[in-house]
């Protein structure tokens, strides 16, 4: 083959058109019409503006928006699909995951929560390492939360309007005083739970474990010592639970693992099941009530049978019905 | 009829090797400005982009290092790095040695100098354009599509300028074979302006996108061809130049180069969406995708054993020469990132490496260790040739090829370990929070190599400078 200058120019740019049709045009035309998801709506003007934000600013390079089969994290249950995306211009879909995806994320948390996060995100989640966004101002933040509180469109809006109706009762609780609020944060818990008190025992590499996680996790909001003081604590209404208010109520190990594992929809108290396993909510539920609350009822009564990894004499074992010692191996 | 053409082929390839001694002796006429000003404009570049890739590397370890300075937020830094990359330092530099080979090449003087040095200067204007308007928040927020409409304008008008010169340059040719380098350098800048425009989307200056899946689909054929039918292209020109006349001797195959060259423009335009499988769009499409990103040995096969075997024996003289030097490193990084993007494009694969930094790994690879390579092999190689001097510094020359290579694998060790981290965790159904403390480790030493690579790109540009204006060496000619 003779390469001249004709070849080359003209022959790649037609080999190029040709394929332009098939890869580009031809998937084009095929879902130009796409029809709109079940969970699609237009974005109002505040959420429109707030996306310009959302672009200018670079979020896509850290955010997706597009949940897989494979996926566990935020938004999970619902798999994207074309149709949520027909009003998307341009699409952020993303490529990579330095953040979590937030095609769900409307609702997940109420807006303080999202205004102390853009602040400082180490405010709200201390080993967070996305950019403070502080700088924007508050106007514009407030249009960065619309957008975010947006994602998930009409599934969005169920939880957002979820939030909204707890918020009213959380803040009406709070601003009744410490003992009502108590009272009304426990009455949601499930009695099963309530009774229930931290099957673990209290030793000190749990307590060290409650306490990295505590670090970790609980830090910017409830503070170094518990008492609501974090970093986040300006920007959040109601403000983070002092623990301490919670000494000599009915407080129990099993009310402080459904709280922090299910969160407390309308505060900015969210939930941990998709960060923490069982055990660890164990250890910094035990970790608040040692430390902050300064009474715990770790392997208290009612007990079932010691896990095979338990210490052999705790506190308390004597009172316990079973034998401290395993029983006697058969000769 | 193929046997008898791949014959001259390699009958005109020893011409060069010839011409190869008789350099000094060439047409003192040529100053060679426009390379020139590619080569600074490259070395400058390369300093700005690996200094802005360091510190989106420095706050993804230490969040609030700049905390509330706007235009350095990570969300701008990253465009800025990346584009800097791409069309400021390793493009011109690949455009640097084009524009030394093409009329030696072609067998005649570059049709305006004063045009090319017109070309590099609007070139690194649009690059200020860039860096300004990203840093300042106006962008379209589409991956290598980020630029407005008045960027994306000026980056067309640049490779127009670029191409009429080399067009222009090859209409007064006397030489009537085509060798591969010049198939290339035409390709490369003909089909990017053409997907540039599309990819960008310049009938719509607003927005430039299109919407919902299709502006995915679209953004992603464009994005890939990014690599593939720019920096590819051009890299394997400056590779097909540099190698044989390094070694002296006739190119291995013809017919080998002819398909390498059809085939690669054929096939990696048909594999974007493979930066889509796991996202709603039509199956088939994605089908092609995978199946031709699996096709994708063949173009990138054809062309390195076309380019070892030529080399074959004789890695002592590409030893001796730091640009051939660079330029061989490259081809190695050619392979690797390549098996490697085939192996990636396949689903079960990516249920593991998607959406992490073992892609970031993969992208340093590639516009780094292959393109980035042969880029700094390219400049280094015509620079003293330009000079009519030898090289400032070959001490300096060698140390930034060090830098660069223990940079570029180191990055592809901690990124593919921290990649294969996160991807494993999030399958487990650990949540990406989680998994923040476990890849700080690896953020912190890919911080470190940037700092290796940054600093070679300072000592690099100094070599540049010095061997083009401050050089104490005997002038060659
Ligand atoms: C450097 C990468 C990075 C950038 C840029 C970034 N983020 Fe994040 N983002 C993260 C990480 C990491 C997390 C997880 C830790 C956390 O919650 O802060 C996160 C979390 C979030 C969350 C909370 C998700 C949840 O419910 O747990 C939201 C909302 C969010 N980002 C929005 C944004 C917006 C809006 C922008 C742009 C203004 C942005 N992010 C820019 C990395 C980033
Ligand atoms: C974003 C801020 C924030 C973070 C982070 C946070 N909390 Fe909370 N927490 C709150 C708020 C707000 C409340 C409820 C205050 C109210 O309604 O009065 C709350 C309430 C609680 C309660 C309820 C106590 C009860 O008696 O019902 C517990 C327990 C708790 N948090 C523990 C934790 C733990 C453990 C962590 C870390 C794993 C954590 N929190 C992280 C803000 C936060
Ligand atoms: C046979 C050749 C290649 C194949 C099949 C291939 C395949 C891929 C795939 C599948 C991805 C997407 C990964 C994901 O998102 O999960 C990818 C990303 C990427 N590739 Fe390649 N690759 C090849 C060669 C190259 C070369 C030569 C370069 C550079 C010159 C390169 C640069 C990149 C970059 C920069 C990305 C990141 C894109 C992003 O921002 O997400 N690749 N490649």
């Amino acid at each position: 083959m003779r390469m001249t200058p004709l070849a080359i120019i003209v022959g790649s740019l037609l080999l190029l058109f040709t394929i332009v049709f098939m890869v580009v045009v031809t998937p084009w035309y095929t879902t130009r019409n796409q029809a709109p998801s079940e969970i699609f709506r237009h974005r109002e003007t505040p959420e429109a503006q707030g996306r310009l934000i959302y672009i200018e600013n670079g979020c896509v390079y850290c955010h997706t928006q597009s949940i897989r089969t494979i996926d566990w994290g935020i938004g999970a249950e619902r798999i994207a699909q074309a149709g949520d995306y027909i009003a998307d211009h341009p699409i952020l879909l993303g490529s990579e995951r330095t953040g979590p995806d937030l095609s769900q994320e409307g609702g997940e948390h109420p807006d303080d929560w999202h205004m102390a996060h853009f602040v400082n995100p180490r405010f709200t989640r201390p080993m967070s390492i996305m950019p403070a966004f502080k700088f924007l101002g508050t106007d514009k933040l407030r249009l960065l939360t619309s957008y975010v509180q947006s994602l998930g469109m009409k599934d969005a809006d169920a939880r957002v309007l979820r939030q909204l109706y707890w918020k009213e009762a959380a803040t009406r609780a709070y601003e009744a005083g410490p003992v009502e609020n108590v009272r009304w944060l426990h009455d949601h818990v499930p009695e099963g739970w309530r009774i229930l008190p931290n099957p673990y025992p209290t030793t000190p590499a749990g307590l060290a474990r409650g306490h990295k996680i505590y670090q970790d996790f609980c830090f910017g909001c409830h503070g170094p010592i518990g008492d609501g003081m974090g970093p986040a604590q300006p920007f959040i209404y109601p403000p983070p639970l002092n623990f301490t208010i919670l000494k000599n109520t009915d407080i129990s190990g099993g009310i402080l693992y459904y709280q922090i594992m299910n969160g407390i929809t309308g505060t900015a108290m969210p939930y941990f099941k998709k960060d923490l396993e069982s055990e660890k909510i164990w250890d910094v539920g035990n970790y608040v009530a040692v430390y902050f609350i300064n009474q715990t009822d770790a392997d208290g009564e009612p007990k079932a049978i010691d896990a095979a990894n338990e210490p052999m004499d705790m506190p308390g074992e004597e009172s316990s019905d079973q034998p401290p010692v395993g029983p006697d191996l058969p000769e | 009829m193929l046997a008898e053409l791949s014959q001259l082929m390699v009958e005109t390839a020893t011409a060069k090797g010839e011409r190869n001694v008789s350099i000094p002796s060439l047409p003192m006429t040529e100053n060679y400005e426009t390379a020139k000003g590619f080569c600074i404009t490259s070395g400058f570049w390369m300093m700005i982009a690996t200094f802005m890739g360091l510190l989106g590397a420095t706050e993804l370890m230490a969040p609030d290092i700049l905390e509330n300075i706007g235009w350095l937020v990570f969300g701008r830094v990253r465009p800025v790095h990346v584009n800097l990359v791409l069309f400021g330092f390793v493009t011109p530099g690949l455009l640097a040695a084009a524009f030394y080979y093409m009329p030696r090449l072609l067998r005649t003087t570059l049709y305006s100098e004063k045009l090319g040095v017109v070309s590099v200067l609007v070139w690194n204007l649009t690059l200020v354009a860039t860096v300004v308007t990203l840093s300042a928040g106006y962008t379209q927020g589409r991956e290598y599509a980020e630029m407005i409409w008045p960027v994306d304008m000026m980056v067309v008008i640049s490779f127009l300028l670029v191409f009429i010169n080399l067009f222009l340059t090859l209409r007064t040719r006397k030489e009537p074979v085509l060798y591969v380098s010049v198939w290339y350098v035409f390709a490369a800048i003909v089909l990017t302006a053409t997907t540039y425009s599309l990819g960008n989307v310049i009938w719509r200056p607003g927005s430039g996108a299109l919407r919902g899946i299709p502006d995915a689909i679209l953004l992603w054929f464009y994005g890939h061809n990014v690599f593939g039918l720019l920096l590819t292209p051009l890299a394997l020109g400056v590779t097909y130049y540099v190698i044989p006349k390094a070694v002296n001797r006739p190119l291995y195959s013809h017919t080998l180069s002819l398909i390498g060259f059809w085939s690669l423009i054929v096939v990696y335009t048909h594999i974007g969406t493979h930066h889509l499988i796991q996202v709603p769009v039509p199956t088939w499409l994605k089908v092609i995708a995978i199946v031709d990103s699996i096709g994708m040995v063949i173009p990138v096969m054809v062309v390195l054993i076309n380019i070892w075997y030529t080399a074959k024996g004789e890695l002592g003289k590409i030893h001796a020469d730091i640009g051939a030097k660079f330029v061989f490193a490259g081809t190695i990084m050619y392979f690797f990132v390549s098996i490697q993007g085939s192996m990636m494009a396949l689903p079960q694969v990516q249920r593991v490496t998607h959406f992490n930094n073992w892609v970031v790994g993969h992208a340093h690879i590639g516009v780094l260790g292959f393109a980035g390579m042969i880029s700094l092999g390219g400049l280094y190689y015509v620079l003293p040739r330009i000079a009519g001097k030898p090289l400032f510094s070959r001490f300096l020359a060698d140390f930034q090829y060090w830098m660069v290579l223990i940079g570029v694998s180191g990055f592809t060790i901690v990124l593919t370990i921290a990649g294969l981290i996160q991807g494993n965790a999030w399958l487990n159904g650990e949540t990406v929070y989680r998994v923040l403390p476990q890849i700080h480790l690896y953020y912190v030493i890919r911080a470190s190599l940037g700092v290796m690579i940054f600093l070679s790109a300072v000592v690099g540009f100094y070599n540049i400078i010095r061997t083009l204006y401050f050089n104490p060496g005997e002038s060659a000619s």
